[in-house]
């Protein structure tokens, strides 16, 4: 069903994509969830992906980590093809996300959940005994910078909702990956702890971390993003430059309806 | 000491023989495998043995007649797992439970190899009850490893959001394939060894009523650790013992029991024992913080003073 013009197996140097997702399709039944989405992820850069409810956002995250089939379209990861690679190997190689929903564990305390990040088997080369004192100083660390330092020994529901998120978010990034997937990290926080996790992910970015961003707050998007992604009906209606994206008439009317301005 | 033993004998052993069946239910439940084939594996494990020590000429150390059953009852576990592997829930309960019954029609029919309906008799050995006990205490050791660190939040990662889990990297497949081969491990142990201990076996030993055993100690334990299992064991085994001076009574106030821990305490009596240490913890860390919070609040206050110092200071 691949029907790109570009030879996939050219390596050009200018075309650094972590990620490649080129003519995907994700059907449910006679549901076109995605249809025909092609999104290439550069290295260190934040990219957006914006779109009303049921634009087929999730739907697409869900197809780039394999948790559903693709109907027809090629993945490729840090130059390899990945379509039919099973999802739990995609995060040995690098690839981290959180959900749109708070999905922690809740027997388990704030550092043990953070620590599941970290357990994963990403190979090294280095002696166990390093790996471990690496491992910890990288859970120090994130712990630290997502601010969640006295929380360490509570539990989830102990906890506010906006903690919850910070702690997912750790939990994901703690996995020191080569791609960061985010599906509506701000859903439901204050105007301030958005700021401060788009002050992370910011950070991370100059760090070198690439991320991918779905989210609704088209402000923080603009702001935070390097390059956007704008869906509907399962179909791409605008990519480039997050400012201008948000203003063409396409997006307004699908998004933000018309009285909307980016630079308002 | 001696002659409570004695008297108790087999109350003991059946503590000990009912851990290890609840664990074949509980080891997989862990993974959110809610399988029912540790009873075929017991069936499976107490016939082999007993086939092997019966149709032997020679005596047959308990070691080869129970480690024959715990091998076949694994083959037929991977085996399962691999026919069942897109089953969940409800669904794979049923199919497991299914299978545990065609076990024992199995039995029923398998005509002189398994003794028909009447069962197998004379399965003699010299296995004692302190070889039972070794058994369950390596179990306990290696399920505690498999409780803590890094591989006890994976499984439970696996059980709560099998999602989750293979998006932290987790092959929940293989996780699942663990709790099955756990499963005909323990299942066959314990139906191996009490064959030997007790010599003999019938179909009506591994019914459906073992399933309802098996269920009643993980509910009444708590399903969440072989500590569960075990506290279980215990009260499962030994109530009715003690209930026997209610005489007609006796089945009422046991099931009564039974219910009343399903409904009020759906994590068992272990469940009880961990929110209890939580609340506790829970109380101290709140203690930390008010203590955290009362020294910023000092702290902030001597700053105050510090500066409205300087500034009379400076007015003067």
């Amino acid at each position: 069903m691949t029907q790109h013009t570009v030879p996939p197996t050219v390596a050009e140097p200018a075309s650094a994509l972590v990620l490649d997702a080129r003519d995907v399709a994700i059907h449910f039944g006679g549901v076109k969830a995605v249809d025909g989405v092609t999104m290439e992820i550069a290295e260190g850069k934040i990219f957006g992906l914006l779109g009303p409810n049921g634009s087929g956002k999730s739907t697409i995250l869900a197809g780039i980590t394999r948790l559903v089939p693709l109907k027809s379209g090629s993945l490729t990861f840090d130059g390899r093809p990945y379509d039919d690679v099973p999802t739990f190997k995609l995060a040995r190689w690098g690839m981290a996300r959180t959900f749109q929903t708070v999905r922690l564990l809740g027997d388990l305390t704030v550092e043990q959940n953070i620590l599941l990040g970290a357990d994963v088997g990403r190979s090294s080369g280095v002696s166990r005994r390093a790996a471990a004192t690496e491992r910890k100083e990288c859970v120090a660390d994130v712990i630290d910078r997502t601010g969640l330092a006295k929380f360490v020994k509570w539990t989830p529901s102990e906890l506010s909702y906006g903690v919850q998120r910070r702690v997912e978010i750790a939990r994901a990034i703690v996995m020191q990956p080569r791609l960061l997937l985010l599906d509506e990290p701000v859903a439901g926080m204050t105007k301030s702890e958005k700021l401060e996790i788009a002050a992370l992910l910011s950070d991370l970015r100059a760090q070198g971390l690439t991320q991918l961003l779905v989210e609704h707050d088209v402000q923080m998007m603009v702001d935070t993003c390097d390059h956007l992604y704008a869906m509907n009906f399962g179909k791409l209606i605008g990519e480039g430059v997050p400012a201008d994206v948000v203003k063409t008439p396409a997006v307004q009317e699908a998004y933000m309806g018309k009285g909307w301005r980016a630079d308002a | 000491m001696s002659a409570w033993y004695d008297a108790h004998l087999i109350l003991v052993q059946a503590t000990f023989i009912s851990f290890l069946v609840a664990l074949s239910i509980q080891f997989p439940m862990r993974m959110g495998v809610f399988s029912f084939a540790g009873v075929a594996n017991y069936a499976l494990g107490a016939y082999t043995a007993a086939i092997v020590v019966v149709r032997s000429d020679e005596i047959v150390s308990p070691v080869v007649s129970v480690g024959a059953g715990v091998l076949v009852a694994v083959v037929v576990s991977l085996i399962l797992a691999l026919i069942v592997r897109r089953l969940r829930g409800l669904y794979l309960a049923m199919a497991t439970i299914s299978v545990s019954l065609i076990v024992q029609v199995i039995a029923f029919n398998g005509g002189e190899l398994t003794g028909g309906a009447s069962g197998m008799f004379g399965v003699i050995s010299d296995l004692t009850i302190g070889s039972v006990i070794v058994v369950c205490v390596v179990a306990a050791g290696i399920l505690t490893w498999t409780e803590r660190g890094t591989l006890g939040r994976r499984i439970d990662a696996v059980r709560d959001d099998p999602e989750l889990a293979v998006s932290m990297g987790i092959n929940v497949n293989r996780y699942r394939l663990v709790a099955f081969v756990g499963s005909g491990v323990f299942g066959s142990l314990a139906g191996g060894l009490e064959v030997l201990l007790r010599s003999t076996i019938s179909p009506v030993n591994v019914g459906f009523s073992l399933v309802v055993t098996a269920l009643t100690i993980i509910i009444v334990g708590g399903y969440r650790s072989w500590v569960g299992a075990a506290i279980g064991a215990v009260i499962v085994t030994w109530l009715p013992f003690y209930l026997q001076a209610m005489e007609r009574y006796q089945q009422v106030i046991y099931g009564l029991f039974v219910v009343v821990a399903a409904i009020f305490v759906p994590g068992g009596l272990l469940g009880i024992a961990d929110q209890a240490r939580r609340r506790l913890v829970r109380r101290q860390l709140e203690h930390e913080d008010q203590e955290a919070a009362a020294e910023q609040d000092a702290g902030g206050a001597a700053v105050v003073d510090a500066v409205g110092a300087s500034r009379k200071e400076e007015a003067r």
